[in-house]
C-alpha cells in the first residue's frame, strides 16, 4: 500500500478544492511537500499531471460518444453474496482505517431529532492549554477539536473561535503549530461570520493538517492519539445525546466493531516510549467498552449500555484533559 | 566514482517514490473527479482516502464503519487510462448492499444506504487493465 498507514483523521473536501485537477494540494499532502517549494515530488508530479490531463480528456471524450458508461447489473453484476469468512488470501482486508468525523454521526443525530447541542458542549472560559507529554497533548487536541464539532452543532461562535485557538495552542506544543495557523484563523473568521459549513470543514482541514505535519515528522503514532482522543469525545456526546432522549436508533450509531478493533490494533502498535501511564489508561478503558460496542451487527444497544458507555468514555476524556496525566 | 554512483542510484530510487507518488495522487484525483458532481446534491466529501495498486482480477477487501442514517457514495478512481476498476459494497453477513453503481473508464462508484449502523466491505477490483500493477485510490461522502 502505498497510502500513509494511518489515514484516519480526514477532512472534507470544499466544493473549491474539488475543482478539476487539483493536484497541487493533493501532491503537497501526500509527498510532503508544499505547493510550489521546488522540492523533488513536485517535478515528477508535474509530469503525472500532463499525463492526466491527458488522461482526462480522453475519458471526457468517450463519455461524450456515450460509450463509457456501463450500469451496474448488466454483464459484470456482482455477486449478490460473498462469504465474508473466507476471502481468498490476497483479498483480505487491508489494515487501513478510515475514523468517521463527528459530524458524520451528528448529522444523523440531527436527523433522529433535535438534540440539545449546547447542554452537550462544553464551554471553558480560557483556551486549552497543553498540559503533560506529548502524548497527553496529542490526545487533548483530538478531544478539543471534537468539541469543535459540537461548538458547530450548538453554533456557539465564542466556542468556535476560542477552540480555533486552542487548536493553534496545542499544535504548537507538538511542533506542529505552521501546519495548522491558516487553518486556526479560518476557524475565527468562519466563525465570526457564523459560516457553520465552513467551520465544520475548516476544523476537518486542521485534523488533516496536523496529521499531515506529525507524519511528515514521523510522528504518525501522535496522530493516531490526536484520532482517538477525538473519537472518545465524540462517543462521549453521542452517549450524552442518546442517553437524553433515548432512541433504537440512535444508541445503534454506538455499534462501532471496525473502530474498536482499530484502535486497539494501534495502541498494541506504538513504541514503549508512547505507552505512557495515560495510554496505557485509555487502552484498558477501550477495553472495557469494546464488548459494549462491538457485539454482532444487527444487536440491539440499550439504554443501559449507552449509560455505560458514556460513563466509561466521560472518565477517559476526563483524564485525557486533567493536569500533568 | 563511487560517490557519483550511489548519488546516481539514490537519485533514481528517489526519482522512482516520487513517479509511484504522482500515480497515487492522480488515481486520487480521477477519484476525486467522479466525487465532484455529487457535491452539489450535498455529499460531504472526505479527504482521507485508500489506495495502492493491484494486478487485474485481484480484489481487496476495505473493512469500514457506516451509520445507519446516512447516505453514502464511494467513488474509485484509477491514473491508467484504460483500466476497467469497480467498487462493490457488502454487509458483514457477505450480502450485496449498494443500492446503484456505476463504471467508467478508470472510475467506479457504489452508493449506500445502510440498513444497519456496523461494518461494511468495500471490494475494489482492477477488472481490466493494460499495466502489470494497476494505482487505485477510493474515496467517500455522506450525506
Amino acid at each position: 500500500m502505498k497510502r500513509a498507514q494511518e489515514p484516519v483523521i480526514s477532512g472534507l473536501i470544499s466544493p473549491s478544492r474539488l475543482g478539476f485537477l487539483k493536484r497541487k494540494q493533493v501532491s503537497a499532502r501526500v509527498g510532503g511537500a508544499e505547493p510550489g517549494d521546488g522540492r523533488g515530488c513536485l517535478r515528477v508530479t508535474a509530469l503525472g499531471r500532463a499525463v492526466s490531463r491527458a488522461a482526462v480528456c480522453s475519458a471526457l471524450v468517450l463519455a461524450c460518444l456515450g460509450l463509457a458508461e456501463s450500469g451496474l447489473h448488466g454483464a459484470d453484476a456482482p455477486p449478490a453474496k460473498i462469504d465474508i469468512g473466507t476471502l481468498p488470501a490476497q483479498a483480505q482486508a487491508i489494515e487501513d482505517v478510515v475514523v468517521p468525523i463527528p459530524s458524520e454521526v451528528f448529522g444523523v443525530l440531527d436527523k433522529l431529532g433535535k438534540p440539545q447541542w449546547a447542554d452537550v458542549l462544553r464551554t471553558t472560559k480560557s483556551g486549552v492549554k497543553p498540559t503533560g507529554g506529548a502524548e497527553q497533548t496529542a490526545l487533548i487536541l483530538g478531544t478539543v477539536i471534537a468539541e469543535g464539532f459540537i461548538a458547530v452543532e450548538a453554533e456557539s461562535a465564542e466556542d468556535v473561535k476560542r477552540i480555533g485557538k486552542s487548536v493553534l495552542s496545542l499544535s504548537e506544543a507538538i511542533g506542529v503549530k505552521k501546519a495548522v495557523q491558516r487553518r486556526s484563523q479560518s476557524i475565527v473568521e468562519a466563525a465570526d461570520h457564523k459560516d457553520w459549513a465552513r467551520v465544520r470543514r475548516e476544523l476537518d482541514g486542521a485534523l488533516m493538517d496536523v496529521k499531515g505535519a506529525m507524519s511528515e515528522l514521523r510522528s504518525d503514532e501522535l496522530s493516531q492519539l490526536v484520532s482517538l482522543g477525538g473519537w472518545l469525545r465524540g462517543t462521549e456526546a453521542l452517549t450524552m445525546v442518546v442517553g437524553r432522549k433515548f432512541s433504537k436508533e440512535g444508541a445503534e450509531l454506538l455499534h462501532q466493531p471496525v473502530l474498536l478493533e482499530h484502535f486497539k490494533r494501534r495502541i498494541a502498535a506504538m513504541k514503549e516510549k508512547r505507552q505512557t501511564r495515560l495510554v496505557d489508561l485509555v487502552q484498558k478503558g477501550l477495553e472495557e467498552i469494546r464488548p459494549l460496542m462491538a457485539g454482532a451487527d444487527g444487536v440491539e444497544v440499550s439504554e443501559k449500555t449507552v449509560l455505560e458507555i458514556g460513563q466509561i468514555a466521560e472518565r477517559l476524556v476526563k483524564a485525557i484533559q486533567s493536569k500533568g496525566n | 566514482m563511487v560517490k557519483r554512483i550511489a548519488s546516481l542510484i539514490l537519485s533514481i530510487l528517489w526519482m522512482l517514490t516520487c513517479v509511484s507518488r504522482a500515480t497515487i495522487d492522480d488515481a486520487y484525483s480521477f477519484a476525486m473527479e467522479a466525487a465532484h458532481p455529487y457535491v452539489k446534491e450535498g455529499f460531504a466529501v472526505r479527504s482521507d482516502y485508500w489506495g495502492g495498486d493491484l494486478p487485474v482480477k485481484r480484489t481487496k477487501a476495505i473493512v469500514h464503519q457506516l451509520f445507519k442514517g446516512n447516505e453514502y457514495w464511494f467513488w474509485m478512481g484509477s491514473d491508467t487510462q484504460a483500466a476497467k476498476i469497480s467498487v462493490h459494497v457488502y454487509d458483514s453477513d457477505g450480502n450485496l448492499a449498494e443500492v446503484e453503481a456505476w463504471q467508467k473508464p478508470h472510475m467506479a462508484a457504489a452508493r449506500v444506504i445502510p440498513k444497519r449502523t456496523g461494518s461494511y466491505y468495500l471490494m475494489v477490483e482492477i477488472e481490466k487493465s493494460p499495466e502489470e500493477r494497476t494505482h487505485w485510490s477510493l474515496v467517500y461522502g455522506f450525506r
